[in-house]
C-alpha cells in the first residue's frame, strides 16, 4: 500500500479513485501516567508519556483508514490528513483521512480488464528501503 | 500573619527556583541536542510545497508522522501569567512550541533519512490538544504532530 500526502505519487499514474477513506480514535492513558505528567510539569522536558499516546492514536486512526481502503480494493491512499479536536484533557482524539486510489507505474498503459485484479503488493510501512 | 505568608510562600519560591533552574537546564541542553542532530541531518531538501519539486528515481514515496509533547515548568506558568495580565509577547511558551516543532520535525527528517529518502515534500505541522486546554482546567504543553511524504529525487547528492 503506498501512503503518501501528496495529490500525486511520483513514478506513479492514478488508475481509478476509490473515494474517501477515515479513520478515527480517541485514545487515553492510564491515571499513574497523566499524574507523571502533572510531576513533568515541575520540571520541564519532554512528556513521553503523552508523545507515546499520540503515536498509538495516530497509528490506529492509520490503520482504520488503511483497512478501508483494502476493502475497497485499492493500492494507495493520497492526500492523507489528520486532525485532532480535544474532548477531555488527557486523551488524545486523531482523525485521519484521505482519498484511496488504485496506482499503476507510470507509462505503463494497464487493459481494462488488469484493472479490477491490481492488488495491494506494498506493505505500509515499507519493510525496508525499496530496491529499484 | 508573617508565618502565613512564610508557609505560603516558601513552597511558591521553592517551585519557581525549581522552575529556574531544572527547568532552564533542560531547555538548554535540549536546544544544544536540537542544533547537534539538526547539522547532522544536512543535505536533505525539505519542502512545504504539495508536489515533488526534483525530478524523481523510481523508487515509491512513503507518508511519515511524528510527534512531540514537551512540558512547561513552573517559571514558564508564572512568567506568562505576568504576560497574560500586562500583555507582550509570552516568549518563555514560544520557546517551548519552537522546541515541540523542532524536535517534531527532527524525528521525521531521521525516519526519512533512515528509510533512504533524500528529500521530504508537503510538509505539515499542527498542533494537538491533549492537556485540554479548551476547557477550564487545562495543563499548558506543547503538543505537535509533524507529517510528510518522504521520496527520493534524482538530483539531490549531485
Amino acid at each position: 500500500m503506498i501512503v503518501v500526502n501528496t495529490d500525486t505519487v511520483a513514478g506513479y499514474r492514478i488508475q481509478e479513485v476509490k473515494g474517501l477513506v477515515q479513520g478515527n480514535t480517541v485514545r487515553a492513558k492510564h491515571a499513574g501516567r497523566d499524574i507523571m505528567a502533572g510531576f513533568k510539569n515541575f520540571v520541564g522536558g519532554e512528556l513521553k508519556g503523552y508523545t507515546e499516546l499520540l503515536t498509538e492514536s495516530r497509528r490506529e486512526a492509520l490503520q482504520r483508514m488503511l483497512g478501508q481502503a483494502q476493502q475497497l480494493g485499492a493500492n494507495g491512499v493520497v492526500n492523507v490528513r489528520f486532525t485532532t479536536s480535544s474532548v477531555t484533557s488527557g486523551a488524545a482524539e486523531l482523525y485521519a483521512y484521505g482519498t484511496a486510489v488504485v496506482l499503476v507505474p507510470a507509462g505503463t498503459p494497464v487493459p481494462q480488464h488488469q484493472m479490477a485484479q491490481a492488488s495491494p503488493q506494498q506493505q505500509y510501512p515499507p519493510q525496508q528501503y525499496p530496491q529499484q | 500573619m508573617i508565618s502565613t505568608v512564610i508557609s505560603l510562600g516558601v513552597p511558591v519560591f521553592f517551585i519557581l527556583v525549581l522552575g529556574l533552574f531544572v527547568g532552564r537546564t533542560i531547555e538548554v541542553r535540549h536546544f544544544r541536542s536540537l542544533a547537534i542532530r539538526e547539522s547532522q541531518l544536512q543535505g536533505i531538501l525539505i519542502t512545504q510545497s504539495k508536489e515533488y519539486i526534483e525530478p524523481t528515481s523510481q523508487v515509491a514515496p512513503t507518508m511519515f508522522t511524528s510527534e512531540a509533547v514537551i512540558a512547561t515548568d513552573p517559571l514558564k506558568n508564572f512568567l506568562s501569567s505576568w504576560r497574560n495580565f500586562f500583555g507582550g509577547e509570552m516568549r518563555s511558551y514560544v520557546k517551548l512550541i519552537e522546541r515541540a516543532r523542532r524536535e517534531a520535525l527532527l524525528r521525521l527528517v531521521e525516519q526519512a533519512r533512515g528509510m533512504g529518502y533524500n528529500a521530504i515534500c508537503n510538509l505539515r505541522m499542527q498542533t494537538a490538544d491533549i492537556g485540554g486546554n479548551l476547557g477550564k482546567r487545562g495543563m499548558p504543553m506543547g503538543a505537535i504532530m509533524a507529517s510528510a511524504t518522504g521520496y527520493h529525487s534524482a538530483l539531490a547528492g549531485k
